[in-house]
């Protein structure tokens, strides 16, 4: 059962990150330096291909082995930050979250997480402006947990649109950063996505 | 093997920092241990933990390792692959926040002398002042 | 054998580019395999440096053809100041 969704969990993560790596990378062209995308497929189509491997593991060791494949594949400064927020969750949850505050325990762990490795917070024009609205949206919430985590997740990457850039690549642009999505933001949004589409047809 | 602090070069480039590693060797000598690294797991630009961490393991003594690196990436990949080490070793390695290539010659040139890790560390970033 | 305590001398840099990164490699290097304080000091600046600091050597920018006082404190003082010298007149070759 749980082996069953860790599968499709990364299929569609890496499914949706793979078919829009072009976008990201576009993305990043604009305020970084353009490889993100790539980047993301790198680590995620790794996962992909050792995910029998990674699914026959209780649900924490499987979130941090593919934590760790992030971090030695991914060659940025991705891999690390998106590697540490699943290897954090990986120590704040031993199983499948089977309600919203175990889901919110394995949200805010990764967080904490992100900002430690990338010296960063929330209001940066980081992946953080989408993950820390999507936990608060969830803990706000009464129900329909799915649609609310989707809308916070869509409204947060759009406000990173404004946002000036102080932490990673972005920075170095300064004010020319304003106008832009985040990529990394991007990112996280996508995978929301995915293990949404993955939850609703559970 | 010598008994100085060694260098470890990271750069997204495996050609800037074999270059990087050149210049220290042939400026400084041959007192001190140099490894270099750079590029990602597919010879693109990046920086690879993999490969930090086995650059680090290949010139590791207990009387430091001083890290060059040049942008973000280099740095928080880096910090990930020290924290990977086993136990004890963080303890011993320090990333500098100086110029890769002239950060890495002063680094050089003080840990030459036989100097601490803190010495070498702050060689280096005078660098940056 | 007494203690050296001080020495000074001074030698004319005579390379095309001055006292560049590697002489001033070289001499950093030299400078801290002696147990003395040694300073350094070109003859339009008005500051010595220290020696054995690579950032405060290389910084100096003497030029070709400027004359490079060089003073020691220690019990190898003499000694590490007859080196330098040579280091230099050997034009940092060496």
């Amino acid at each position: 059962m749980t082996q069953e969704f860790i599968k499709k969990i990364i299929e569609a993560s890496a499914a949706t990150i793979a078919e829009h790596a072009e976008e990201l990378t576009d993305l990043d062209r604009a305020i970084g330096d353009g490889d993100h995308g790539i980047n993301m497929k790198r680590g995620f189509t790794e996962i992909l291909n050792i995910s029998d491997d990674i699914s026959a593991l209780p649900f924490g060791k499987a979130l941090a082995k593919a934590g760790m494949t992030l971090v030695m594949k991914i060659g940025g400064a991705s891999g690390p930050l998106f590697g540490s927020f699943l290897m954090a969750a990986a120590k704040a949850v031993d199983d499948v979250p089977s309600n919203r505050d175990e889901m919110l325990k394995l949200l805010d762990g990764g967080i904490e997480a992100v900002k430690m490795r990338g010296k960063s917070d929330v209001g940066a024009k980081t992946m953080l402006d989408v993950l820390a609205p999507v936990s608060d949206a969830l803990r706000a919430a009464d129900a329909d947990l799915i649609n609310v985590a989707r809308k916070a997740a869509a409204e947060a990457l759009e406000n990173t649109r404004d946002m000036l850039a102080t932490k990673g690549r972005a920075s170095f642009l300064g004010e020319r950063s304003i106008g832009h999505i985040d990529p990394g933001a991007r990112s996280v949004v996508l995978l929301i996505n995915a293990v949404c589409d993955v939850l609703e047809t559970a | 093997m010598t008994d100085n602090v060694s260098l470890v070069i990271v750069s997204h480039s495996g050609d800037v920092a074999r270059g990087a590693a050149d210049m220290v060797r042939e400026m400084v000598g041959e007192e001190i241990n140099v490894a270099h690294c750079g590029g990602n797991a597919d010879g693109g630009l990046g920086t690879d933990v993999a490969a930090i961490m086995a650059a680090i393991k290949s010139v590791y003594t207990q009387k430091g390792v001083a890290i060059l690196v040049d942008l973000g990436g280099a740095e928080t990949n880096s910090e990930m692959a020290i924290e990977m080490l086993p136990d004890g070793f963080a303890d011993h390695i320090v990333i500098c926040n100086a110029p890769i290539v002239e950060g890495a010659v002063m680094a050089g040139t003080e840990a030459a002398g036989g100097s601490s890790l803190t010495a070498v560390q702050e060689t280096a970033e005078e660098t940056s002042l | 054998m007494s203690p050296e305590t001080s020495a000074s001398s001074s030698a004319v840099i005579n390379d095309p580019i001055g006292l560049h990164a590697r002489p001033a490699v070289k001499l950093t290097k030299l400078a801290k395999s002696f147990s003395s304080d040694i300073e350094i000091r070109p003859e339009t600046a008005e500051k010595w440096a220290n020696a054995k600091s690579p950032n405060a050597v290389m910084k100096l920018r003497a030029a070709n053809g400027e004359t490079l006082h060089i003073r020691a404190n220690g019990d190898d003082a003499q000694t590490s100041v007859r080196a330098l010298v040579d280091l230099i007149n050997k034009n940092f070759d060496g």
